[in-house]
């Protein structure tokens, strides 16, 4: 078929879509151009509830809109895309339910070979994913040597093997064909794995490592300490050095980081701040200063804050602003609300 | 016979029963029920009794006989799954569970899992409403459930057998033996209620499009009593009450893709005590062993567990002493010490004693007033003062007036001082000021119970995350409940015929006090009623039981709700006459196929069915 009459029929299914439907105002379907949100949920099953970017369109319960009766699971933790398709984790029912990403119709789910699943990422037709296995305080013996990645072919939607960890894993990202795993509880570790010779490298770094991104060949590792103040831990890919930003005592209560446009966002107790990627001590000037008690998921993404306050026994709440701390827009999510992950 | 027909047929009898117009069984009129001070000091509030022949007509487990025939409401995680309670608007561990005078809940919790006891376990269940911690101490806030056994000096040899076999293999062996003479008196009983519990969830199926049915859901649930008295003289007995349970039971699942887990807890109780008579002053003196565990599986299939336990020693001295004719005063002394050790609590003991004293006076034989304080004291807590003034006025044959005031509190768990991480030993207990007005009428054939409540609670502990993302309670919300609660019993008979109705309805409002949202997981309104009929042999009862709706999130989101329900069941039994007696019976549950659930994703039951034998001999 020639590219121009498949472009013809895209054109004209694409009219035909949007005269048919009022509601899909995109050709793709209702959740393209937006991001969503995930709440995990307490004693009931977690959601995913959708906002445009616009904020003109809003779904609290997004796979309850579409699907109906079947449920995600326990502890939405984490949502990731490949293709068309989005991969939903809900760690606490050991499944992940793959759905078309601007449609949210059910594809199918991946219920087998996966034990507490916490985050993925995916490269040429697989997905990376954490699982956490057993919990040390349940099992002292392996529990926390025994977590695991799952390959998973997308194509098959099946679990086709497993690279065992022999430490504690959580957040992954995906870099040059390597896996960098932070665990916070357990692990004084980063982890990384070659996906092609499935070999397991380690860097000390402390515990209470978690939130990971890498910019320019380096990662950069946020640590949140229970008590007193954090620090990001900067490793340098090509030599695995390390370097660290210590964080003062007014920023303590660090919980959340994100790197956008050559600036690192960070959250301190309900407050905001940005520091220069390059900078070697962390801004203590908060941008903006938030009414969340509990900041539980935060990102920042086209020029945008993105907060959660999480609630788990009543609607949580996620807060946008704009990098000048304005208020865009509040919106009222599910129970747990832990992330923002953003739909092109 | 096919279901179906079988189905018909029973409607065949009950419609005759109807048009018969005719009589009973049951009565849940409010009695006095053996336990001392229940009887004693309760005269301005109101106690509904459920005695064997109302225990018999129900499910094994304790939810479905307290769900179907008195106003509290259950929160079942599916069927016999973990069942917490909720009386006039409070949280479950508000609620106290009495076990022959001594109190239950868990010192890890709080709470009493009401699908962990057995009915036929105790002869008589008594519901009383409203405050309670003057007597009975921590949780006695929204009400008390008391589970008596009774021991009786007079000659008999009695056997009660009790066997069901139902929907889900459920199965029930249920044995009490009472053996006395004027000396002694002895009840030996076993009691074992199992299920695979492995039910089909109604119009529900998986994104393959296989019937979704309860995963995981099995549970067995096992209960040996031994209760002695040895009577000196008529001033003179001594008691002794003994009791080991083990409940098995697996958690089912929300989705087919989850761990199996389990979760084994058990209990063992010992009760000594003593009644001495001595002129014009009693003493009862009392001291319990309550050792209590529990073990979690995450993963059935492994060997691992998390655990708790608790060891609870309690000594008790209660001097009754008759002051004037119409005027008695006790004093009540007593020290309890728990030790709690656990996987998720470390090891920590604790020491309570409290002093009370109550006054009990009866200006004639209509009028009747009741007064008590008590003060605890102990390293852990600070402890409040708590009072209980009451009066009760029977204006005629026909009414009675009741007045209750009162303030009771609930201590904080093991969980909410020492758990790792987040347990915060800087708690105050829970308390309330409460006020009730009860109005009983008493006709003919008629009782009718009005009750008018309010409640007000303070330094409610909750568990909130802190800023560093580790939770923690504190003590920080006021709730205000107001209500009212009426029970009505009626009997008649005509000739052989014997017909009962009995019924409950309670509107309940509980509010936090800065939000005025309704608090979540207390129903606004809740029915129950029970019509029975009896003749000779046969005996027919019918129970319906209407729960409204009840918000699932602290915020009041109309969207996040259980809808009301309503669900009956039905029953027959035809005794042969064979032995003292020998009943065999039949019940359909769920009679309409209702598609219910008391929490998201964990749906009940469908109609299913139970036959069951009754011998005595």
């Amino acid at each position: 078929m020639k590219f121009s009459k498949l472009l013809l029929i895209a054109l004209s299914i694409s009219l035909f879509v949007s005269c048919s439907s009022d509601d899909d105002d995109s050709p793709k379907g209702a959740y393209a151009n937006g991001f969503f949100i995930l709440n995990e949920g307490s004693t009931d099953a977690g959601t995913v509830s959708f906002s445009s970017d616009d904020f003109s369109i809003f779904t609290k319960d997004a796979y309850k809109a579409e699907n109906g009766s079947d449920v995600l699971g326990n502890f939405v933790q984490n949502i990731f895309f490949d293709g068309d398709r989005a991969y939903i984790i809900a760690g606490g029912s050991n499944v992940i339910t793959v759905v078309n990403r601007y449609t949210f119709k059910l594809i199918a789910k991946i219920d087998s070979g996966l034990a507490n699943p916490r985050y993925g990422v995916t490269k040429d037709g697989k997905a990376y994913v954490t699982n956490a296995n057993t919990y040390s305080y349940i099992n002292p013996e392996t529990g926390d040597t025994d977590d695991y990645v799952a390959v998973i072919n997308l194509a098959t939607n099946t679990v086709e093997s497993k690279i065992d960890l022999n430490a504690t894993a959580n957040r992954l990202i995906l870099e040059d064909g390597k896996l960098y795993i932070t665990e916070p509880n357990s692990s004084t570790k980063l982890l990384i794995v070659n996906i092609a010779t499935k070999a397991v490298e380690t860097v000390e770094i402390g515990l209470r490592g978690d939130s990971i991104e890498e910019e320019n060949g380096t990662l950069f590792i946020l640590k949140a300490p229970y008590t007193g103040s954090g620090e990001i831990v900067k490793v340098k890919i090509s030599d695995k050095s390390v370097s660290r930003i210590p964080f003062p005592e007014s920023l303590a209560g660090t919980r959340g980081m994100d790197i956008e446009d050559n600036k690192i966002y960070y959250t301190a107790g309900s407050a905001v701040y940005a520091m220069d990627i390059n900078a070697t001590t962390p801004s203590t000037t908060a941008i903006v200063n938030t009414p969340a008690t509990n900041i539980y998921g935060f990102a920042v993404e086209n020029n945008r804050i993105y907060i959660a306050d999480a609630a788990f026994n009543k609607d949580s709440k996620a807060y946008i602003y704009n990098l000048s701390g304005v208020l865009q827009k509040e919106l009222t999510v599910g129970v747990g609300a832990n992330g923002f992950y953003f739909n092109d | 016979m096919t279901i179906n027909r079988l189905f018909t047929f029973l409607l065949f009898v009950m419609c005759q029963i109807i048009s018969a117009q005719s009589d009973s069984i049951t009565s849940l009129k409010e009695v006095f029920v053996s336990d001392k001070n229940l009887k004693n000091y309760s005269v301005s509030q109101s106690v509904l009794k459920l005695n064997d022949s109302v225990i018999n007509k129900n499910e094994a487990l304790l939810t479905d006989l307290l769900n179907f025939n008195s106003t509290l409401y259950f929160k079942e995680y599916g069927r016999g799954m973990l069942s917490t309670v909720s009386f006039r608007g409070t949280t479950s561990s508000q609620t106290a569970v009495i076990w022959n005078g001594i109190n239950i809940n868990s010192q890890m919790n709080g709470s009493t899992d009401f699908n962990t006891i057995s009915g036929s376990d105790y002869n008589s269940i008594s519901v009383k409403a409203g405050g309670g911690s003057v007597i009975y101490g921590s949780g006695a806030v929204g009400g008390t459930v008391h589970l008596n056994n009774d021991l009786l000096f007079f000659n008999r040899f009695e056997n009660n057998l009790r066997l069901d076999y139902g929907s889900f293999n459920t199965i029930g062996i249920n044995y009490k033996t009472s053996i006395s003479n004027k000396k002694w008196s002895a009840q030996i009983g076993l009691s074992k209620n199992s299920s695979t519990n492995d039910y089909k969830y109604l119009n529900r199926y998986t994104w393959r499009g296989e019937q979704r049915w309860n995963q995981n859901g099995q549970y067995d649930i096992i209960t040996l009593s031994a209760n002695a008295g040895y009577k000196f003289d008529e001033n003179h007995i001594l008691k002794l009450y003994s009791q080991t349970s083990n409940t098995d039971r697996n958690t089912s699942l929300v989705t087919e893709s989850e761990t199996k887990s389990k979760y084994v807890n058990g209990f063992n109780r010992n009760l000594l005590e003593y009644d001495g008579t001595f002129g014009k002053l009693k003493t009862n003196f009392k001291t319990a062993y309550i050792f209590e565990n529990y073990q979690y599986f995450a993963d059935n299939a492994s060997k691992y567990f998390t655990y708790g336990k608790t060891e609870n020693l309690i000594t008790k001295l209660d001097i009754d002493y008759h002051l004037f004719k119409s005027t008695h005063i006790n004093g009540i002394a007593d020290y309890s010490r728990t030790n709690g050790y656990g996987t998720s609590f470390g090891s920590h003991v604790r020491e309570i004693s409290s002093a009370a004293l109550l006054i009990r006076q009866n200006i004639g034989a209509d009028w009747k007033n009741e007064f008590g304080i008590r003060k605890e004291f102990t390293n852990n807590y600070k402890s409040p003062v708590l009072f209980n003034i009451g009066s009760s006025y029977k204006f005629n044959s026909w009414y009675n007036l009741k007045l209750n005031i009162s303030k009771n509190f609930r201590i904080p768990t093991y969980n909410d001082l020492y758990w790792d991480q987040g347990g915060n030993p800087d708690l105050k207990p829970e308390s309330s000021y409460q006020g009730e007005i009860g109005n009983v009428f008493t006709f003919k054939n008629l009782t009718w119970t009005q009750n008018f409540y309010y409640m007000k609670i303070t330094d409610m502990l909750q568990w909130v995350p802190g800023s560093d993302g580790i939770w923690t309670p504190q003590n920080q919300d006021k709730v205000n409940s107001y209500g009212t609660e009426t029970l009505l019993g009626w009997k008649k008979s005509y000739g052989k015929n014997i017909f009962a109705l009995n019924a409950t309805y309670a509107y309940t409002v509980s509010q936090d006090e800065e939000t005025k949202n309704q608090i979540f997981f207390v129903p606004f309104h809740k029915a129950t009623g029970a019509i029975s009929y009896s003749r000779n042999k046969i005996s027919a009862y019918y129970q319906i039981l209407y729960n409204g709706f009840v918000y699932t999130r602290a915020d009041n989101n109309p969207d996040e709700i259980i809808n009301d329900y309503t669900i009956s069941n039905i029953g027959i039994d035809y005794d042969l006459k064979f032995l003292d007696s020998f009943k065999i019976g039949f019940q359909v549950l769920n009679l309409l196929n209702k598609d219910y659930e008391s929490l998201e994703n964990r749906p009940m039951p469908g109609r299913n069915f139970n036959l069951y034998l009754t011998l005595k001999f």
